[in-house]
């Protein structure tokens, strides 16, 4: 039979082995799977988590084996337990992304770590077949957004998560589960049919869901395949006439993955991730460390940061209309807003967990400074995480201007977040659910995933 | 509902039912502890589930023509589904209007996994989801309130797309009042029923000549014109997803026995030798006026045989579409050669008169405990006709 590119696919997923993750891979992936679990540690606090676990605990659980981050003695079914992590793990939007655009850990560790669960005793994965498990996820979800010029510059149409991480999900729990080359390929299939949602719930609290659905989906694609479920064998494939996977891209030139030689070499050895330092989108970060710096420059001028001195903001960033708020009301959409962020890192110095709560959002003296924020999109600021920067210029009431710049933030991929700063976010996160010795317990466990030997104890 | 391809189909092109009354039915089951929810109740919810579904459709002129891209019940079907759900729970405006926009985030699958076997599970998808979506908004999920006005909310699942408010509610036109919809006579995609209506009115020219039995042997090449829809294009099915969606298949079905039923599609049937030996013979033309819609396309099937002798028959209108639809007697008498295969004759006749006086049933449960199995007798204090 002809190799498909949906085959290759499958092929991958069902004979990738250990042994073939780097230690660049292992390390970085790592990294991903300690942030992720932060993230939904404290994800676990918001209201959309709630309602969303509330939901799930009203639906009738046959198979209640799988917990819920930030609930101990709380159980679920394994694509329940996937739904309601996998909704806090992005509820903040404070999880990690990649280039081409998309969430990926968020998609894929909840599943994951429902499943292990989910394994009878006699099978359960070790640590190193969990993180390859986990890098097959992100390999396919990767290597879809390569099909598409569409992805690397910021969506428009379907949130990324939604497509590439349904499949990333599917990909990752029929590796943990062994699905024969036949079943992979149906569960890449089926998932395709599970996913897709726009971009206009974005900075709005359903689109946590997107990621919940993108993890739980995928690993009920897996399942169904597992039960001998049977979809378009080519689903990958260009198909004239009919869309498979290219349904959600205008532009789709899908290619083979290579089989697993000795040397596979995973994307994620050449391309790394940005995690966040604060929960809002990924854009809002240049906006801040550029204010941030502008700041300085002030407070070297001035004294002191005083906001009547300022007679307008001008905030230079690429065109992307579901972040650019001038007025957010909620949370949800402070995140997705270069004047909030702006404003914010002004008038406190920094941006945190707090910086969104309603007290803080509208707090008399944003609202006043922001106000004053005027929008430029500059044609040579591309609307694409890689090529982007953030541009804050102060005009003062007295003539002088002030201004900042930012073209890498800190914790992008250019510029990582050391050990220490990802061990301070971490320790932050899940201090609001855990106790100090489980926090250093998850800490130690991830850092020797390898060599964990039942991975359900994660 | 959509496991065999056998449910209704609309124009605009969706399958409307199969996405909100699996919904709306389950829903009122859980219910009935708590709430009476009458037939009436449940008819209003089911129309607006419908609704909801062919005025999304007729945002986008690309929903006129037979899909391409994305299967129309995952996309209309599962906000038909919230609305009908959200109808049913008697959610406020500004909840509605969150379930909308909560279930366009579970909206979408691509075609190419029509004629295969995941293809039911996108209506059940579109049904499950829906009252998913309508569930969580009830409980306070909140999503962007214009999500049907945005290109990037309804409008990332069409290239152009033009929404439009909808009436107000004095004397409200419902669609269904001027478009019906078409209903199946046997279990495969809708293109192929003007295909079965066409081979059967040649075959019958066919056999005039000789016996009861088409001349197989005589026959030297089959040709059936067809609009241009890749997904039911298949020369020689191999399974019965892929013969369900074969304009090929049900012509030279329909030539060997003369019309098509549910045991059409069986495994033996799909692979005995005649079929396959005329299959070999078929081929499809696509006449460039023959439309890819529902509402305009046409079947020609043409036989010629080996002494050069020509006969077709053409069909335009297939019995079953809304512009020639079922009696009532053939209406039934599908319902009951369906349902009598899982259900006693009590309950198939119990759940036809509930449905008939829908209107006037003041605690639909009735209907789900037909359908769990339930005796007659120990309903009719229920049934408050």
């Amino acid at each position: 039979p002809e190799e498909t590119v949906t085959s290759s696919f499958a092929s991958f997923i069902h004979g990738v082995q250990p042994k073939q993750l780097s230690k660049a891979v292992c390390h970085r992936s790592k990294r991903m799977i300690l942030d992720s679990i932060g993230v939904g540690l404290v994800g676990s606090r918001t209201h959309v988590f709630n309602i969303a676990l509330q939901y799930c605990r009203e639906l009738y659980s046959s198979a209640a084996v799988s917990s819920v981050y930030g609930k101990p003695g709380v159980k679920l079914s394994p694509t329940l337990a996937a739904f309601t992590n996998g909704v806090a793990t992005h509820s903040m939007d404070f999880d990690d992304t990649w280039h081409p655009a998309t969430h990926p850990s968020g998609a894929v560790l909840p599943a994951l770590l429902a499943a292990s669960q989910m394994l009878p005793p006699s099978t359960k994965p070790n640590g190193l077949d969990f993180l390859l498990a986990f890098n097959v996820g992100l390999e396919v979800q990767g290597r879809l957004m390569h099909f598409s010029s569409e992805a690397h510059n910021i969506p428009k149409r379907f949130h990324p998560p939604s497509v590439v991480g349904t499949m990333g999900s599917a990909a990752a729990t029929a590796k943990l589960l062994s699905l024969s080359t036949a079943q992979c390929t149906h569960a890449l299939g089926i998932a395709a049919s599970f996913a897709g949602a726009p971009m206009a719930n974005a900075a709005t609290q359903a689109k946590p869901l997107h990621m919940g659905n993108a993890t739980r989906l995928g690993f009920e694609a897996a399942l169904l395949a597992a039960r001998g479920m049977e979809a378009n064998p080519s689903i990958l494939d260009s198909i004239p006439g009919c869309s498979g996977f290219s349904a959600f891209y205008s532009a789709y030139e899908p290619k083979p993955l290579a089989v697993p030689s000795d040397h596979h070499e995973f994307l994620l050895e050449k391309q790394d991730i940005a995690f966040k330092r604060f929960p809002a989108h990924l854009g809002m970060h240049w906006v801040v460390d550029a204010a941030l710096s502008v700041r300085n420059l002030f407070i070297n001028y001035a004294g002191s940061f005083s906001s009547s001195l300022i007679r307008t903001v001008v905030l230079k960033v690429p065109v992307s209309k579901y972040i650019n708020r001038p007025s957010p009301s909620s949370e949800h959409e402070a995140r997705h807003s270069f004047q909030f962020n702006a404003c914010t890192a002004l008038l406190d110095g920094e941006v945190n967990l707090s910086s969104f709560t309603e007290n803080s959002i509208h707090r008399q003296e944003l609202r006043e400074l922001l106000d004053k924020v005027v929008v430029e999109h500059p044609e040579d600021n591309v609307a694409n995480f890689d090529k982007m920067y953030g541009e804050v210029a102060l005009l003062l009431h007295s003539g002088d201007v002030l201004t900042g710049k930012c073209d890498t933030f800190y914790g992008h991929w250019r510029n990582p977040l050391s050990r220490e700063s990802l061990l301070k976010k971490f320790r932050s996160n899940a201090s609001y659910v855990l106790s100090d010795e489980k926090i250093e317990a998850i800490i130690a466990t991830v850092d020797n995933l390898e060599n964990l030997s039942d991975s359900s104890q994660l | 509902v959509h496991s065999m391809d056998f449910d209704d189909t609309w124009h605009p092109a969706t399958h409307p039912s199969g996405a909100v009354l699996p919904a709306v039915i389950a829903l009122s089951e859980a219910f009935s502890q708590k709430k009476r929810i009458s037939g009436l109740d449940l008819l209003l919810a089911f129309n607006v589930g419908i609704e909801v579904q062919g005025r999304l459709l007729h945002f986008s002129s690309e929903a006129r023509n037979i899909p391409k891209r994305f299967h129309p019940p995952t996309v209309v079907g599962t906000m038909g589904s919230a609305a009908a759900c959200a109808k049913l729970l008697a959610l406020d405006q500004l909840k509605c209007k969150n379930a909308l926009a909560v279930a366009a985030s579970y909206a979408g699958a691509p075609l190419a996994n029509a004629a295969t076997q995941t293809k039911p599970l996108h209506v059940g998808n579109a049904a499950k989801h829906g009252l998913e979506a309508a569930c969580l908004a009830s409980l306070g999920v909140q999503g962007n309130r214009q999500i049907l006005d945005m290109e990037s909310g309804m409008g990332a699942f069409y290239s152009d797309y033009s929404p439009q408010s909808l009436p107000t509610l004095q004397s409200y036109p419902w669609l269904l009042d001027q478009q019906d919809v078409a209903i199946k006579r046997f279990p495969a995609h809708l293109g192929t029923h003007w295909v079965a209506d066409a081979a059967a009115s040649v075959r019958r020219k066919l056999v005039e000549h000789g016996s009861n039995l088409l001349p197989l042997d005589k026959i030297e090449k089959v040709v059936v014109k067809v609009p241009e829809v890749r997904y039911v294009n298949r020369p020689a099915p191999a399974s019965e997803h892929e013969a369900r969606h074969s304009f090929q298949f049900v012509a030279c079905s329909a030539l060997l026995d003369g019309g098509m039923s549910v045991a059409s599609f069986a495994v033996e049937n799909i692979h005995r030798a005649a079929l396959r030996e005329l299959l070999r013979k078929t081929r499809l033309e696509h006449p460039a006026d023959n439309e890819p819609s529902f509402e305009n396309l046409y079947c020609e099937v043409s036989v010629t045989l080996r002494d050069g002798c020509a006969f077709s028959g053409r069909c335009d209108t297939f019995y079953g579409h809304w512009r020639k639809p079922l009696r009532k007697e053939d209406l039934e008498r599908k319902f009951q050669s369906n349902a009598s295969q899982v259900l006693s004759a009590e309950a198939v006749e119990g759940i036809i008169e509930t449905v008939y006086n829908l209107e006037n049933v003041q605690d639909c449960s009735v209907l789900s405990a037909f359908l769990s199995g339930q005796s007659a007798r120990a309903l009719s204090e229920k049934l408050h006709l």
